[in-house]
């Protein structure tokens, strides 16, 4: 038992990294697809979003029974799988805003804000990796973890706007209307949840010390 | 980091032969310190009125705002920089300009907005991203 | 030699009632487990006894002369105090059961050296100041050499849990070259044992009290007093383990649940943060003042009503 864990040099937990890592850089690839597919109303690569959702829920299964297959003491193990469903939530709204895009025409007026909260997306997914990768080595993550907050505020400013210049927008029928508002809530609350993600990581390492 | 990445898209502007009272107006509503000021001409010719040209040049003095146009307390020709410049040299320019404000442009389209607060945004995102701050 | 049995019966109640300050806080937090924990206790015991079981068991057995009916009273009264207090999971201290047994007992003999009980009671009170400091200091050095060597997440994993099981493995050895004498010191004075063949049998009935019975004691230990992350459950059990051998060089039996509770306030002191649940602390120091005066009452009745 504790024998194996000495001799195994952290093997098991090192497959646990491994699948975090790759759960949260596909989840970077996922956002960069959206951005582009938005950018060019590209609706096959909106659908393949659809596919990697699939494919980060088999990779949550596995980081989920890895660890309870004996990884990281039990202390830590509640947290660290809050942290991988909360990643994993962030595909399926993915999923739900490229859903909502495939059903509607998106207006010229809103495009150009909603590209610029898609890169934003991308972007502090990209500081979600760094701050994950950070907290691996043990070093402060207070930088990084501000560095996400000051993304979402941006996004949270843009979403002000958004809705402002959606108002503008005449909508003729309900369902039109409904789906493009979902559509907005979802893009503009994936930065939320991934912040959320990133308080998460904090507690982990705050744990650990 | 370039300028393009932490700008602000959300520009408001007025034309030139409007009352500051109406750009007050605009400004309070909006909730933003500055406004781009059209003036004519097949040149685009562009000025900026900010919260304080409002305060200092219209309210310290007791003048009317109703009764001010905008194009007397505009400031002329506005600092405008290109969206592919890295923040540290926008930092520099603002301070060389001392001003608290500039636009971003792409080739003479006015397309964003960057303050002090972005400015200094983006100085803790490249250093949380590992770029190099000096 | 039959009237040793109530000395083993003494171990056995020590092993139960002790163990828990040992493992008790890394198998609630699950690093350990509770079969793990009970295995290396036994282990570690016995080794403690055999090697440095002997060191207190001079003190023990010079407090009052003893003859060997004597002796297996004394043990008897303080076995059986020590086990209702078990019953009751409350973690007592065997040390003071039996010095207050075999105190009762040099009364009515009239042959009780209280000098020497002055500076028994004297290390008595130090062991929880022992452990407090200890606690206190381990704390922040443990802290440093960590940050600075083990930052990775993946090794404070790994140290945390190898951490633990050496700190318990530590204590254990600790308990038993320190409590051994407790069990059977009184034997080598009323001569019916050897100084190593008191450390082997007492260590013998220590680790089979552990095996057989410590899981209730554990519980309380890990989850009453306070709630324990693996790094101040690894100083507390480290705390608790130098403060037991420091005062085995002394040469006097100390109590380990009260270098237990002196780590875990120590530690607590750290973080300036309430972390003790005072009902538990309460239920403990009843314990511990009752015991002494219950088995040094008991020891004196069985020797008074004993037909001469």
């Amino acid at each position: 038992m504790f024998l194996e864990k000495i001799f195994s040099k952290g093997n098991k937990e090192n497959q646990v990294i491994g699948h975090i890592t790759k759960q949260i850089k596909l989840l970077c690839t996922a956002c960069g697809f959206f951005k582009t597919a938005l950018e060019t109303d590209n609706l096959n690569l909106m659908r393949q979003i659809m596919d990697i959702e699939r494919s980060a829920d088999n990779i949550r299964r596995d980081i989920i029974s890895k660890i309870y297959e004996g990884a990281f003491l039990p202390y830590l193990r509640p947290d660290l799988c809050k942290f991988v469903e909360i990643v994993d939530s962030i595909f399926d709204l993915l999923k739900d805003t490229g859903y909502r895009y495939l059903d509607l025409k998106l207006p010229d007026q809103l495009k150009s804000e909603c590209v610029q909260v898609a890169f934003l997306n991308r972007r502090i997914c990209e500081m979600l990796l760094i701050t994950f990768e950070s907290m691996l080595k043990g070093e402060d993550l207070r930088e990084k973890i501000l560095a996400i907050r000051i993304y979402e505020k941006k996004i949270d400013d843009i979403k002000f706007d958004l809705i402002r210049d959606a108002r503008k927008i005449e909508i003729t029928n309900f369902w039109d209307g409904e789906i493009l508002s979902q559509f907005l809530s979802c893009l503009t609350s994936i930065s939320d949840v991934i912040e959320d993600a990133s308080d998460h990581l904090q507690i982990i390492h705050v744990s650990m010390k | 980091m370039k300028v393009k990445e932490f700008m602000t898209t959300n520009i408001e502007s007025i034309g030139y032969k409007r009352s500051a009272y109406h750009a007050v107006e605009k400004m309070v509503n909006r909730r933003i310190r500055c406004l781009l000021v059209r003036f004519p001409g097949k040149e685009k010719e562009y000025g900026v009125i900010t919260a304080r040209d409002v305060v200092f040049k219209v309210l310290a003095k007791g003048i009317d705002p109703k009764k001010i146009e905008v194009s007397k307390i505009a400031s002329k020709p506005i600092v405008a920089i290109d969206q592919n410049t890295d923040f540290k040299e926008v930092a520099k320019i603002m301070e060389e300009s001392n001003i608290a404000r500039a636009f971003v442009c792409d080739q003479d389209r006015i397309i964003g907005l960057v303050a002090l607060m972005d400015v200094m945004s983006a100085a803790i995102i490249a250093r949380a991203r590992g770029e190099h701050v000096s | 030699m039959w009237k040793i049995i109530s000395g083993i019966f003494l171990g056995w109640s020590l092993g139960a009632n002790d163990c828990a300050n040992i493992f008790g806080t890394g198998v609630t937090t699950g690093i350990v487990k509770y079969r793990t924990a009970i295995l290396l206790t036994a282990i570690f015991v016995l080794i403690g006894s055999i090697i440095e079981g002997p060191k207190c068991m001079r003190i023990v057995s010079n407090l009052s002369r003893l003859v060997p009916i004597e002796a297996f009273l004394c043990a008897l009264a303080a076995a059986i105090t020590m086990t209702i207090l078990t019953y009751f999971a409350i973690p007592a201290s065997t040390s003071q059961a039996i010095i207050g047994a075999v105190i009762g007992a040099g009364i009515l003999s009239e042959s009780a050296d209280f000098s020497k009980l002055i500076k028994i009671v004297a290390c008595w009170i130090l062991t929880p100041i022992g452990g407090i400091i200890f606690g206190y200091l381990l704390y922040y050095g443990l802290k440093f050499i960590f940050d600075k060597t083990v930052p990775t997440l993946t090794y404070r994993n790994t140290i945390y849990a190898v951490g633990i099981i050496v700190a318990g493995c530590y204590g254990a050895y600790s308990l038993g070259a320190n409590n051994v004498a407790n069990v059977t010191g009184i034997y080598v004075g009323s001569g019916l044992l050897s100084c190593q063949m008191a450390g082997f049998i007492g260590g013998l009935s220590i680790a089979s009290g552990a095996l057989t019975y410590g899981k209730k004691v554990m519980l309380t230990v890990g989850k009453g007093i306070a709630p324990l992350d693996p790094f101040t459950a690894l100083v507390t059990v480290l705390a608790e383990a130098l403060t037991l051998h420091l005062f085995t060089q002394i040469g006097v039996p100390v109590s380990s649940s009260q270098a237990v509770v002196g780590a875990v306030v120590g530690v607590g002191i750290v973080g300036g943060v309430r972390t003790l649940n005072p009902k538990i602390l309460v239920k403990i120091a009843v314990g511990w003042l009752m015991t002494p005066f219950a088995a040094g009452f008991m020891a004196m009745i069985f020797i008074y009503v004993m037909p001469a």
